[in-house]
């Protein structure tokens, strides 16, 4: 007869069915006579049943839910949210965002990219945003090349408790810039938006947040253009 | 100090910056990814299905009550019936490809929840093990291969391949019961 000290380390492969015949009714026989091995056979009989509920695995970790998934889950809840809005709340924005005498007041926050360098298989890409001198805002954006133009998705916090201050996202390129859209900010200085600008990849390096106010008297924003 | 599971949950209503909800979902979207895999074992129906229960768990985090378990329990039961309506569906439309095999290919419904359930964490407790030992399962079990073959492919004598098969399983079982799965 096979001795323990031989069968025991043949096991796991009995177990798994992955021993040569020969090997297999060695074992096969030893358990039969050996309480001990019996006991070690007992223990890990059970895994094939388990293993063969999980689903083949991979060489690459875990399944993960592609980077894509997150956004789409925050959209969908922002949609959600916006369409719950109080109506008072909702009405409130096209009337101070309409007067043509907003102005420029101030940049609160400002990013250089260099776009066009990002990996072009991702769906999109993130930037830090970075305050400028004076200022403790800070956020990032993911941008999404879409059909005519890039697709941002913005945070920021830090901003002034105040929702009456409306910020601007504007894409600079030497010689222009394009307006992203507009936001403001919840009672806690962030913000959470989705803004969509004409402006395509490469061509713009910077994006910059700037605060307006209806007090200015001249239009810097036209100037800029 | 960085909110609690409890905490998110009751923000994500108020929070209008989405990055409560953000927090959760990069904490469980993972597992919870895995497990709705091994339920409808179809990429795109799981990621489907995780949009589908942070959806539900943000509409309904005003029900969440923290004495009835905790966050993650909340959010498996959410993905639970998310499973049996997404499932409900797909009954009506040509059947999903379906992964787990043995049991669940004799019924046409696929695995049950439960042993959805049990596989994902299967697949959670292997990834616990050493490279090497995931391995040796991997080439064994999934593969099909004996130990003869494994050696040859891995250029390693049988008699390693036979002793470090043995210590993966035996390292699995100790995951596993960790886990509770017994």
């Amino acid at each position: 007869m096979t001795g323990c000290e031989h069968v025991l380390p043949d096991i796991g492969a009995y177990v798994l069915g992955a021993l040569e015949p020969a090997e297999e009714a060695a074992v096969r026989e030893h358990l039969a006579s050996c309480s001990d091995c019996a006991a070690e056979h007992a223990s890990l009989a059970g895994l094939p049943r388990l293993l063969a509920l999980a689903a083949p695995m991979e060489d690459d970790g875990l399944p993960a839910p592609g980077p894509a998934v997150e956004e789409r889950v925050l959209d969908a809840i922002a949609g959600e949210r916006r369409h719950r809005a109080p109506r008072g709340r909702r009405l409130l924005r096209p009337r101070v965002l309409v007067p043509a005498a907003a102005a420029l007041a101030a940049v609160v926050v400002a990013v250089v990219i260099a776009l066009g360098t990002g990996d072009e298989r991702t769906p999109g890409f993130e930037v830090a945003l970075q305050p400028v001198a004076g200022e403790t805002a800070s956020g990032r954006a993911l941008l999404t090349s879409a059909d005519a133009g890039i697709k941002m998705r913005l945070w920021v916090r830090g901003l002034p408790r105040d929702p009456g201050i409306v910020y601007e996202v504007q894409c600079d390129a030497p010689g222009w810039t394009a307006s992203a859209g507009t936001f403001r900010a919840d009672t806690d200085g962030r913000a959470y938006v989705v803004l969509n600008t004409a402006a395509r990849r490469g061509e713009y390096d910077a994006i910059r947040i700037v605060r307006r106010k209806r007090s200015s008297s001249s239009d810097v924003l036209q100037a800029k253009l | 100090m960085a909110p609690s599971d409890v905490q998110l949950i009751q923000r994500v209503r108020a929070d209008d910056t989405g990055e409560a909800m953000r927090a959760l979902y990069r904490a469980y979207s993972g597992e919870l990814f895995g497990f709705a895999l091994h339920a409808l074992g179809e990429r795109g129906a799981a990621e489907e299905l995780v949009q589908e229960v942070f959806t539900r768990a943000w509409r309904h985090a005003g029900s969440y009550d923290p004495g009835r378990g905790s966050v993650r329990t909340w959010l498996y039961q959410i993905a639970r019936h998310a499973i049996i309506d997404a499932r409900r569906r797909a009954s009506v439309r040509p059947a999903l490809p379906l992964h787990a095999p043995g049991e669940a290919e004799a019924g046409e419904a696929g695995p049950t929840i439960e042993q959805a359930m049990l596989g994902w964490q299967v697949v959670a407790a292997l990834e616990r093990l050493t490279p090497e030992h995931r391995q040796v399962i991997r080439l064994a079990h999934f593969q099909g291969l004996t130990m003869r073959e494994i050696a040859e492919r891995c250029e390693l004598p049988v008699g390693t391949v036979k002793s470090r098969t043995w210590y993966a399983l035996r390292s699995l079982r100790l995951v596993l019961e960790e886990m509770g799965v017994r």
